[in-house]
């Protein structure tokens, strides 16, 4: 069925290579635009009845994102910064492939761990240790590999005992440890942040910041979308600045979070 | 992200395994439920018509059976894959997993059903003293045309059904249409030469006949019928792929 990865495909494109530094992620001209409706037609019989009567209400387009081009070079961190709605988790969806660019290309080199939504693919029927499996499948890790690292999984995640019982039974809290534990499995060579620091109690939390920082330290290209101006100026080299779907400003991380905390206070 | 062949066989194998515990975990009553189902309502028409039909039909039970069991296929897995990408919205927005693996991963658990649903046959085939023939191999074509029906049929009803909601009413109700249509529980000469061939067009009736031909009568099934159902099948197969890979990237807008 290899017409469906199609598009998928065409991303891999041999080794990106930009003067002597390799190019992990390029998005060029990336155009975004969500059709929306007062009142949407989510029915057959709807659609057939307002095509008959001519009464569809027109479509309205907006643009989330307009003409973002940017570069992140293998093993470098960057940080994505912007006001609620400016598009930063709209770019992080089509980066990770969920969405399809109205315009534009994003073009990916290497294997990408999106921990977006850490605890997403939870069944809440299954034991913690079938959720493992099947989180690890939905991360596309194949089952030799997972059977490697399952160990690993546990011990990380803190669970003990309770992997056995019925992920229902979980506190928040521990859902989102065994999420982050079963994300990390993966070894990947660009991993993509969505605010997920933060998981856990305290003890954990540092737990998990180390394991990022150990994953960096291997060489990991970072994208990292996150609030916290403290955390872009400790993790991050370099920044972008997207505003109404365009980018602002883009350059060394502390610069740009200056520039971003002044004109905050401005408004 | 699912490159090689290796993570999407474990994602498949993972999605059909998260069904099956779901309804056959911790009881045995579950598995007792998918065989009292199809038993029950063969013992209900077995009742009423065998009286009527009796005559015409020589093995009323294993007559029903043999085409309910694959009708119910046909039902079952359509609609499961209809309902797959809706019913796996939440996570498709937040992860990039192919869609179309869970429509394939419907199929797949509906197809371990129909399979289990085969010692019901074999049971009553041999409480009613029903002959075997070898010719039962040749009931593996009809079987593998129909799942690729079924594949192009799914694809297209789980787009269709991510843009419009009441697909699944209109279904029923075509799916009800088709079940008086495949002779399930009749013979086909009871209807006029006209309607007959009407009939003839539904390439469920098609596999049914065909399997029948295999499994109960002991013949090889009629080549005619089966290349009707071969074409029939890989055209809607082939319709379902194209469809579902235009909208494929759109639909993570409309879940």
């Amino acid at each position: 069925m290899s017409i469906f990865d199609k598009f998928r495909k065409t991303n891999k494109n041999s080794i990106l290579k930009d003067g002597d530094k390799e190019v992990a992620i390029e998005v060029t001209d990336l155009v975004m635009e969500f059709k929306i409706t007062k009142d949407k037609i989510d029915t057959l019989k709807e659609y057939i009845i307002r095509t008959i009567k001519r009464n569809k209400k027109e479509k309205q387009k907006i643009r989330i994102l307009d003409g973002i081009s940017f570069k992140v070079y293998r093993g470098e961190r960057m940080g994505v910064l912007g006001f609620n709605g400016a598009g930063k988790s709209t770019l992080l969806r089509i980066i990770s492939g969920i969405y399809e660019p109205t315009e534009g290309t994003v073009k990916i080199n290497g294997k990408v761990a999106p921990l977006l939504a850490i605890s997403a693919g939870f069944d809440k029927n299954y034991t913690g240790k079938n959720n493992i499996f099947l989180n690890g499948a939905y991360l596309s890790m194949d089952e030799k590999y997972l059977k490697e690292k399952y160990d690993e999984i546990v011990e990380f995640s803190e669970l003990g005992e309770f992997i056995n019982y019925p992920v229902k039974n979980y506190s928040k809290g521990m859902q989102a440890k065994l999420g982050f534990s079963v994300a990390t499995a993966i070894k990947p060579d660009i991993l993509i942040l969505d605010e997920v620091l933060g998981v856990g109690d305290i003890k954990f939390k540092r737990k998990s910041s180390a394991k990022i920082n150990e994953m960096m330290k291997d060489g990991v290209t970072v994208l990292l979308v996150s609030h916290s101006i403290g955390q872009i100026k400790k993790i991050c080299d370099r920044c972008i600045w997207i505003e109404n779907g365009k980018i602002v400003m883009e350059g060394e991380a502390k610069k740009v979070c200056e520039a971003y905390v002044k004109s905050s206070k401005k408004k | 992200m699912f490159d090689t062949v290796a993570e999407k066989k474990f994602l498949l194998k993972e999605l059909v395994k998260k069904d099956l515990t779901a309804k056959y975990k911790d009881s045995v009553l579950g598995i007792l439920w998918s065989f009292f189902n199809p038993l029950l309502i063969m013992l209900v028409f077995t009742a009423i018509f065998s009286m009527l039909f009796g005559r015409s039909i020589e093995n009323y039970p294993v007559y029903f059976l043999s085409g309910r069991l694959i009708y119910d296929f046909y039902n079952s897995a359509t609609k499961g894959a209809m309902g797959s990408i809706k019913r796996h919205g939440n996570l498709l927005k937040r992860i990039y997993v192919p869609k179309y693996m869970f429509s394939i991963s419907a199929v797949c658990y509906e197809f371990v059903n129909f399979l289990i649903s085969f010692v019901i046959l074999f049971g009553v085939m041999i409480i009613t003293g029903a002959k075997f023939y070898l010719t039962s191999v040749y009931a593996i074509i009809p079987i593998l045309l129909l799942i690729i029906l079924i594949f192009g049929v799914g694809l297209i009803l789980a787009v269709c059904n991510t843009y419009f909601s009441d697909i699944g009413y209109l279904y029923n109700v075509f799916t009800l249409i088709l079940m008086y249509a495949s002779a399930l529980f009749y013979p086909i000469e009871i209807v006029p030469v006209t309607i007959q061939k009407i009939f003839s067009l539904n390439p469920i009736y098609s596999a049914i006949s065909c399997f029948r031909e295999a499994v109960v009568y002991g013949v090889v099934p009629d080549a005619s019928t089966l290349s009707y159902l071969a074409v029939f099948a890989f055209t809607v197969f082939f319709i379902g792929i194209l469809l579902f890979s235009i909208y494929d990237k759109k639909l993570a807008l409309e879940i």
